[in-house]
């Protein structure tokens, strides 16, 4: 431990005075960088929590339609379950009973429209999986169908992404996640659709 | 031998020097109000409850400060809004008593005894009208509806009450470095030093509190469901850990220079900016600053968990972790050598495995390389299962080889375990010596007691072995009077040789002042118990020749 009596003298000692006033400065300059770099980081989570409301606006929408889509007055008719899909059905296509028209119904259509992917400023786009090498994989939406094994199984679920053509007559278990700026997927919620 | 000899640390009491700071010697026969202000807040009293007063009412302040912090989460929020409404009225509670016992003693405090109204006095004063502050928000939204922000902004001003801890320990800081640099007043702030005083200790603690709470936010990050709540806040919790901890580097490379053996305005701080402490601390933030520069490059997230070497930096203080340095650099040698014994055992027995298990099990014993995970996790006695021999052979050899392997892999944690505890138990005698060495005049000063203090609260000394230890000067001093020092030291000194004759002198003649002569002639005669010459000495001696 330093003592008083070993330590530096207390004079000021010449040319201390610019090196206090270097040393300030220079704590100022870091603190300043530091809040600035937190405040891009923040900005940049901003964007995340953005792509996580997206994520879990969609989710709310598809549960609720979820509860009424296969009743007869089903107010949405892209999305309709118990209607078999077409043989030939392909994306960017109108016909009912698959995944692709009800995805481009409901960002088009219903109040879902608004949604926007703060990354990019454009409506959110879904994808078949997150990717971290593909910068434009963030913001994006995952959503993947749950299909329950038989019991005794090793694993619980098979997992496969809902594509466009992917049938959408039955009840379906879905798993809705979300990239992050990373490229990694943020887990949102299950739900019946 | 003086009376005082004979009392020799007979009325020494080491609960006394033990637990110098915990018992106040406050009179009962004091009225009243002196009475309660002498244990509950006068500072000049060592040993009353002022200290754990503060203590508590600072822990209080902070958990206030994460409370109102986590009152902006409603997903922390609305689920135990009950929960924090009675830690509100809870914490009201104890300011509100805080403030009340503060008022009615205040006509015993030094500050406000003197004037007209003690009372006022306090009341007007800027600590009371902080207190005051805390409290008002709470009771005023009973009469006034008041809009929840701002009473969770008035709130916010509970954290001015650690101004009462604060501002007492900047003054003694300002004394303590009166006339030194600017560049000394930051050593003394950042380095343990006999300037620091107590806002040394705080700047410590609040540096220690925010590496917990970085460590906890940083665990917590990894458990999705409380990360997606509070990610937000993460990253503001980590930012402004990040900017602590960067003053803290920067104050600690720039005031480097004043710590001895790191002169030199670049060379000491480099010398220093390399010591593994500093190491540590540039680990804790780097990680930050290269994830926002270098993101767009490269996917740095691995990086964050580097966050969690900030936990080394409470290393810094430990003793212990100290111990355990000198102890590695002291078995360096004996640790390298067990590390190559166990290299060539690992080769040795991958090599083996290969051998023989290769043409069995070419997927998994596929070359030598991937043999040795087989070896260590076998060596180690892991083993994992993943990968067996399955050939007579391979299983023999592993026999064998797990059986060494025991040995060979235990050497340098036995090692280490045994210099660790042989490096606790020297530190222990050489402390025992230095009490030793305290007690051994029979008196002890304050500053001795504090050295005994600090030190037997260091090792963990009980009052039992420190009673043992002064149970051994006790008699080591009636042995030293009974016979101060051997004949042959005595002899080297002439001068000394000459008292210790007169002293042998005086003690035979009092022999025989104290005898009875009649019976003492008859029985030196009797026998020849003496000589005819040593009963001349003896007569001489005696003045009787």
């Amino acid at each position: 431990m330093t003592t008083p009596q070993n330590s530096a003298s207390p004079v000021e000692k010449h040319g201390m005075g610019s090196e206090k006033y270097f040393f300030i400065g220079f704590l100022i300059f870091v603190v300043v960088l530091v809040a600035l770099l937190g405040s891009i980081n923040y900005n940049e989570a901003l964007k995340t929590e953005q792509a996580k409301s997206n994520g879990e606006a969609l989710t709310a929408w598809l549960t609720e339609a979820g509860l009424k889509r296969f009743d007869e007055d089903s107010p949405h008719e892209a999305c309709k379950g118990g209607v078999k899909p077409t043989a030939d059905a392909k994306s960017g296509d109108s016909v009912t009973g698959t995944w692709g028209p009800c995805f481009a119904y409901i960002m088009k259509k219903t109040k879902l429209k608004e949604l926007s992917n703060s990354f990019f400023n454009t409506p959110p786009k879904q994808i078949s999986q997150c990717v971290t090498s593909d910068r434009t994989a963030m913001g994006a939406i995952v959503l993947e169908n749950l299909v329950a094994t038989p019991v005794g199984s090793a694993i619980p679920f098979v997992i496969s992404p809902l594509t466009d053509v992917t049938a959408i007559d039955t009840k379906l278990l879905l798993r809705m996640s979300v990239c992050d700026k990373g490229g990694y997927a943020i887990k949102i919620s299950e739900f019946d659709f | 031998m003086s009376n005082q000899d004979n009392s020799f640390l007979k009325d020494f009491n080491i609960e006394t020097i033990l637990h110098h700071d915990e018992v106040a010697n406050i009179s009962s026969d004091l009225p009243m109000r002196k009475w309660l202000y002498s244990w509950l807040l006068d500072p000049n009293i060592p040993g009353n409850y002022l200290k754990g007063i503060d203590k508590w009412i600072s822990y209080l302040i902070v958990a206030n400060l994460f409370a109102l912090m986590f009152e902006h989460v409603p997903a922390v929020y609305e689920p135990f809004k009950q929960s924090f409404h009675l830690f509100d009225i809870f914490s009201v509670a104890v300011f509100s008593i805080e403030f009340v016992i503060r008022l009615y003693l205040a006509p015993e405090d030094e500050e406000f005894k003197g004037r007209k109204n003690a009372r006022w006095g306090f009341l007007s004063s800027p600590f009371a009208i902080i207190d005051l502050l805390a409290i008002l928000p709470f009771y005023l939204q009973a009469f006034i509806p008041v809009d929840l922000r701002i009473l969770r902004f008035l709130r916010l001003l509970r954290i001015l009450k650690l101004f009462r801890v604060l501002i007492p320990a900047i003054a003694e800081f300002k004394e303590l470095n009166k006339g030194r640099t600017f560049r000394q007043k930051v050593h003394a702030l950042v380095y343990t030093s006999a300037y620091g005083g107590t806002i040394h200790n705080i700047f410590e603690v609040f540096i220690n509190v925010w590496v917990l709470i970085s460590v906890t936010a940083v665990v917590l990050e990894s458990v999705h469901s409380i990360n997606y709540i509070l990610h937000l806040q993460f990253v503001i919790l980590d930012t402004v850990a990040v900017a602590i901890f960067t003053v803290e580097y920067v104050m600690r490379i720039y005031s480097s220079v004043e710590e001895p053996g790191f002169k030199g305005a670049v060379s000491g701080r480099l010398k220093q900016a390399k010591t593994p402490s500093t190491v540590i601390d540039l680990l804790a933030i780097l990680p930050f600053f290269l994830e926002v520069f270098l993101h767009h490059l490269f996917d740095l997230r691995f990086l964050r968990i580097f966050r969690l070497a900030r936990l080394l930096k409470l290393a810094r203080g430990s003793d212990a972790t100290a111990v355990m340095f000198k102890v590695i650099a002291r078995e360096w040698p004996v640790l390298v050598a067990a590390t190559f014994i166990m290299f060539l055992l690992v080769i040795l027995t991958a090599s083996l495995g290969y051998l023989f298990e290769h043409e069995a099990q070419p997927e998994k014993f596929e070359n030598i390389p991937t043999a040795i995970y087989w070896a260590v996790i076998t060596l180690a006695s892991v083993g994992y299962g993943d990968i067996s021999p399955v050939t007579p052979v391979g299983r023999a050899v592993t026999v064998v080889l797990s059986l060494v392997g025991i040995g060979i892999f235990a050497i340098p944690a036995a090692l280490l375990a045994s210099s660790f505890s042989d490096e606790l138990v020297k530190k222990r005698e050489l402390l025992k010596a230095n009490i030793y060495d305290i007690l051994k005049d029979g008196h002890i000063s304050d500053e001795e007691a504090s050295i005994i203090r600090s030190e037997a609260k260091r090792l963990h000394l009980t009052n039992a072995e420190i009673n043992a230890l002064l149970e051994l000067v006790r008699k080591e001093h009636e042995l030293e009077e009974r016979n101060p020092l051997p004949i042959h030291k005595i002899s080297e000194n002439p001068a000394l040789a000459v008292e210790h004759f007169k002293v042998l002198l005086g003690q035979i003649r009092q022999l025989g002042i104290q005898t009875d002569p009649t019976r003492f002639n008859a029985a030196a005669q009797e026998n020849d118990r003496l000589s005819a010459s040593e009963f001349d000495l003896w007569k001489k001696i005696q003045g009787k020749a």
